[in-house]
């Protein structure tokens, strides 16, 4: 197992982290120290356990083993400096919500819950709205959008969250080159700031492109590094069992370039 | 003045049997429909009927230990907190069996509330135990507004406020622990207590909603304005307002058809709730059925608007008179016409007197269908589709003209230059604009092109990078590119060689690609 031995302050520490969801482990003895600051991708096969550590990360998910440190703090205590954006998949697109009621939701952990909005939240929601280029749709149905515009009006809401760390859950499945490259866009204007990222993605092609490390996940951590250390052919082909459609992708478009900004 | 007080007092004395019921029926459809919201976007409507028929149970268990433990007849709030704890017991039990066992929640739902509802039932027919349960047991089953007493009436204003004070200070709660308890957790919001909160806000509005309809009819004062008021708005605040006025409106309507009829006053509010429903679902200015007809109707298919653009360019080169476009095209008449002026809208065509032109963009989009068309034909041709069938196939087929399949088909086919029947296939304008970049093998004869980048696959062929070349009629087969370097050296290449060339080309001034004789492959 390849492990980086991160020179800055640690964001997220994760130790020994062991979750099941019945007799076979979504996560097992998993073990990672993610620096502040980055943009960190989550990848592996599907089924492996990238959503269950982004919820244990949210302290949604009670560890059989194990935990995991936000700045120090248990996850459980660290309300308010993780923001999340859901799958598409997981969310009600036919709720009663418009797209600035969403994003103004960044804003709730920061209000007592009987304390109205401030003018002041309203501001910072308008403003989230106004990076992802979403202010023209504030006040559709969250349903009547697009794909990608979804997808940013859900950044949108993290971004108001004004939260240390950023995990965001596929936020590039399904949505066209164009706003792939704004969310890319904004996520790294985000970690200028700062701030540090996880983002579970699928598609190795880009990875290396998009991210400053990388964690191969399958059930267990099959490494934590640069992209270089990672997409290695003989790690990626255990981790993948020779699933040879992922390699052939890897490699296509690294030679044709098509992908590079 | 003077006469309104009277009227009132009138009013008081003679049909005073009459108010507290409307007092009644008005606070528990506020409430019931309140609640109801979050249980319809919550899905929830199956448990909350669950609860109503458990507390059947708990009526009854609330009254036995009142009665048997402190000699108290009929005691309310003995057989409120009864009816509570059988709700809160019945979703308990209902969380345990799916969480220990492969049974699905719905599944548990109908096992607890069935077995819970047969409890009380069976307790009350056994005569012991139903010789000292002194309390209409129908009253429950179906509900009797017109008896509600003072006493039921204070305990129900008691609940009422408890239960909208609740949902008025815990709204920003409620609202996001259903839209996405995921985020609510990782800000802080005690998810489960939330909904534990509403659970007992549940059981609560079911208890008073059984006053009026029954255990079997409650969940309709719940759910129906609730779904209602989901079909008129995209706001859940505007939402939880207009459940609660159409829950009232529903109930004031039902009770005086009661009246006026004389029929039992639970089914016949519910069968008012359900009309509303059904009247909102027919006529709601978005998500009715009536809007989302005259949505689809009055929406042009691309198709037709497509259609119209090939029946143009197909004609005369670009203008074409409007009788003849309707007989073109194989749609409704007004439905043809109601695309003509979609098209002028978005730029695509003119219209001018009674004939319609197109524009430069139309143009270029209506050669983009051409091509596709055309690209169709071949490739029917090539798989074996019975000649007299191709052309209508592929007008069919011609609407699938994505970049990407066009692109695919023109490759696979090698880049023909004629289809079928013989006629050019039009090239693809904008990517051999000289905008952007493509393969030598998207050119034709006269193009001329710079080599941007060559592939290792045409590494053989000598050529350098920046230097021009033209094209030259492809060799017989319709296979082999000729190309005439800036040197005047004549180059043969195979398809994959010429897909490995990499050319920007060099805009002429007159458009030789539609140009090209067919005998050019002959």
């Amino acid at each position: 197992m390849i492990r980086e031995q991160p020179t800055t302050e640690s964001a997220i520490s994760i130790n020994h982290l062991t979750v099941s969801y019945g007799p076979v482990p979504a996560l097992l003895d998993v073990t990672v120290d993610i620096p502040k600051g980055k943009l960190v991708g989550i990848i592996g096969p599907n089924g492996s356990g990238k959503s269950t550590l982004i919820k244990a990360m949210l302290g949604f998910v009670k560890p059989d083993l194990g935990e995991v440190r936000i700045f120090g703090r248990e996850a459980a205590a660290a309300k308010g400096m993780v923001a999340y954006v859901p799958q598409r998949g997981a969310v009600d697109w036919d709720f009663p919500i418009t797209v600035r009621e969403v994003a103004t939701m960044g804003r709730y952990g920061h209000r007592r819950w009987w304390q109205d909005m401030s003018r002041r939240d309203l501001q910072i929601a308008d403003q989230a709205l106004a990076k992802v280029r979403m202010t023209e749709f504030a006040s559709r149905q969250i349903g009547q959008l697009s794909g990608g515009q979804q997808q940013r009006v859900f950044l949108a809401r993290a971004l108001a969250q004004d939260a240390e760390i950023l995990l965001l859950d596929e936020p590039f499945s399904g949505v066209d080159a164009a706003t792939e490259n704004a969310i890319l866009e904004v996520l790294r204007e985000t970690r200028q700031q700062g701030r540090t990222l996880c983002v579970v993605h699928h598609d190795l092609s880009t990875a290396a492109e998009y991210f400053d490390y990388l964690i191969l996940l399958k059930q267990r951590m099959f490494g934590f590094g640069t992209p270089e250390q990672i997409l290695e052919p003989q790690l990626l082909c255990d981790v993948y069992e020779g699933n040879m459609k992922v390699f052939a992708e890897l490699s296509g478009t690294r030679s044709a370039g098509d992908r590079s900004p | 003045m003077n006469s309104l007080v009277e009227w009132l007092t009138d009013l008081q004395l003679e049909q005073g049997h009459l108010i507290r019921p409307i007092i009644v029926g008005t606070l528990i459809s506020l409430v019931c429909s309140v609640v109801g919201c979050f249980i319809v976007l919550r899905r929830m409507s199956f448990l909350a009927d669950a609860i109503a028929h458990a507390m059947l149970a708990g009526v009854i268990g609330g009254y036995l230990i009142m009665k048997i433990v402190f000699g108290r007849e009929a005691h309310l709030v003995g057989m409120l907190a009864g009816a509570i704890l059988a709700g809160i017991l019945t979703v308990a039990l209902i969380g345990f069996i799916t969480r220990v066992s492969r049974i699905k929640q719905d599944t548990a739902i109908g096992i607890m509330y069935t077995g819970i509802f047969g409890l009380g039932a069976l307790a009350v027919s056994i005569k012991s135990i139903g010789g000292y349960v002194h309390i209409d047991i129908t009253h429950y089953i179906i509900g009797n507004v017109l008896a509600v007493t003072n006493e039921e009436l204070w305990l129900l204003a008691v609940v009422s406020s408890l239960v909208l004070c609740s949902v008025i200070l815990f709204f920003r709660p409620l609202q996001i622990t259903s839209f996405d308890p995921v985020m609510a957790a990782s800000i802080g919001i005690p998810v489960l207590a939330v909904d534990y909160l509403l659970t007992a806000c549940t059981s609560l509005v079911v208890v008073s909603g059984v006053r009026v309809a029954g255990v079997i009819l409650v969940v309709a004062l719940i759910i129906t304005p609730a779904a209602s008021a989901y079909l008129l708005t995209d706001r859940l605040n505007r939402m939880v307002l207009l459940s609660a006025f159409i829950g009232i409106l529903g109930y004031w309507l039902g009770f005086g058809l009661t009246i006026a009829i004389g029929s039992s006053p639970g089914p016949t509010i519910v069968v008012t709730m359900t009309l509303i429903f059904l009247l909102i679902l027919l006529l709601a200015p978005r998500y009715g059925i009536l809007a989302d007809w005259i949505r689809r109707s009055s929406l042009v298919p691309q198709e037709v608007m497509e259609d119209v653009l090939g029946a143009i360019v197909r004609s005369t080169g670009n203008v074409m008179a409007i009788p003849q476009v309707l007989q073109a095209v194989t749609a409704p008449n007004r439905r043809v016409q109601r695309a003509i002026r979609l098209l002028a809208r978005r730029n695509l065509l003119e219209c001018e007197a009674d004939q319609v032109r197109l524009t430069e963009t139309g143009q270029a989009e209506a050669t983009r269908l051409v091509r596709a068309h055309r690209l169709w034909e071949t490739y029917l041709a090539q798989t074996g589709e019975a000649s007299e069938r191709i052309h209508e196939k592929a007008h069919q087929l011609e609407h699938i003209s994505d970049q990407q399949t066009v692109d695919y088909l023109d490759d696979k086919l090698g880049h023909p230059i004629t289809d079928p029947h013989g006629t050019i296939i039009p090239v693809d304008s904008v990517q051999t604009s000289g905008q952007q970049d493509v393969k030598a093998s998207m050119l034709r004869r006269g193009n001329r092109a710079r080599i941007e980048q060559i592939l290792p696959a045409a590494n053989r062929l000598g050529l350098s990078v920046g230097s021009e070349i033209t094209v030259l009629p492809r060799s017989v087969d319709g296979q082999t590119w000729n190309l005439k370097t800036d040197r005047g050296t004549a180059i043969a290449l195979n398809h994959t060689e010429a897909d490995a060339l990499i050319v920007r080309p060099i805009p002429t001034d007159e458009d030789e690609g539609d140009a090209i004789p067919a005998s050019d492959v002959s």
